[in-house]
């Protein structure tokens, strides 16, 4: 019997929290509680317009659907998922600052939203705010210590803010969870190579070429590494295979052709 | 960027070793870091609280496959 109460509880909690697909037909004359009714109503069905838009990147349409139930002004958590989804809409539309402005404020609303924590690291790192990915990488990695993403996240902003320990520190605790994860090595690469522990530097891009043979980006760090140590023919060996694969952008094919032929040339 | 990568390779290797220089210049200039994640995907009109969010379980998953990071 206990069991059933916390079910039949559980069950009404749960009800409270999702968007219904239709709305109940109103049992009252009471024009506010009619009022509330339609606009619960209509923020139900600007949610299935926005998303169908969202679907078929139709970002504009998808923005106005969303921008208007921040005007009706739903409650949470509708307010701060509407907003999370319109800066999926304005990042489309590369309008970076506003798409950062509601996902600080969805998590304002909701400061246990995990997404819009992930969203406005991606977006700030697009926009060059290395400040405020900062802030709210350290939120995220605090709110989800075992978070792959915030881990991650925060690892990326680290090394382009010239924390290098934070970033060891970050990549090192991702990679005890996903050993298998090539970016998590090259990354963690270049924070030991930024510091002269080209030692370890060495092991992780090695890792990452094994893991991955086609990442032009780890090899060619490999090889600069194994230069810096005076490993030339194994340096060269690395240069050349970038050199070769077609495959590779063309800015760091060039610079491998030009690394390749520079040792050969000694 | 090319012309001054090879300016410091000449240097690094016709003259002794300015080598942790040289390299230094090239780890800035070459070698950024990975890309930022692609952003989660939309929140359906089902909501998130307690139920199953992808974008919300993705953010919170500690594999780098269901936290949705890009395939190498």
């Amino acid at each position: 019997m206990p069991a059933l109460i916390v079910f039949a509880a559980c069950g009404s909690l749960a009800r409270a929290q999702m968007y219904p697909h239709s709305t109940p037909a109103p049992r009252t004359t009471s024009v506010p509680e009619l009022r509330a009714l339609a606009v619960g109503r209509e923020v139900v069905e600007r949610f299935h317009l926005g998303l169908a838009a969202e679907q078929r990147a139709d970002w504009q349409s998808a923005a106005a659907e969303f921008e208007r139930i921040i005007v009706l002004n739903p409650g949470e958590p509708a307010n701060s998922t509407a907003r999370y989804d319109l800066a999926i809409a304005y990042a489309n539309m590369h309008r970076l600052d506003d798409a950062a402005r509601q996902l600080q404020s969805a998590i304002a609303r909701d400061p246990g939203f995990l997404a819009a924590m992930a969203n406005l690291i991606a977006v700030d790192l697009s926009r060059g705010d290395l400040r405020d990915a900062r802030a709210v990488a350290d939120r995220f990695v605090a709110a989800a210590p075992d978070s792959a993403r915030a881990l991650y996240e925060r690892g990326l902003v680290a090394l382009r803010s010239g924390d290098t320990v934070t970033a060891r520190n970050d990549f090192g605790q991702f990679l005890q969870a996903n050993p298998k994860y090539a970016y998590a090595h090259y990354n963690l690469g270049l924070a030991q190579a930024k510091t002269n522990d080209f030692a370890s530097a060495e092991r992780e891009f090695q890792i990452a070429v094994d893991l991955a043979p086609a990442y032009a980006r780890a090899r060619f760090a490999l090889g600069t590494v194994l230069l810096r140590e005076g490993k030339r023919a194994q340096a060269r060996a690395a240069f050349a295979t970038v050199a070769g694969d077609s495959a590779t952008d063309p800015a760091l094919r060039n610079l491998a052709v030009a690394m390749r032929d520079a040792i050969k040339s000694r | 960027m090319l012309a001054a990568v090879l300016a410091v390779c000449s240097l690094a290797f016709e003259r002794g070793y300015a080598g942790a220089a040289s390299l230094e210049a090239m780890l800035d200039g070459a070698l950024q870091p990975s890309a930022a994640p692609a952003l989660l995907g939309p929140i359906t009109e089902v909501g998130r609280v307690g139920w199953a969010c992808k974008p919300e379980q993705a953010a919170g998953a500690n594999s780098w496959q269901n936290a949705e990071l890009p395939r190498p």
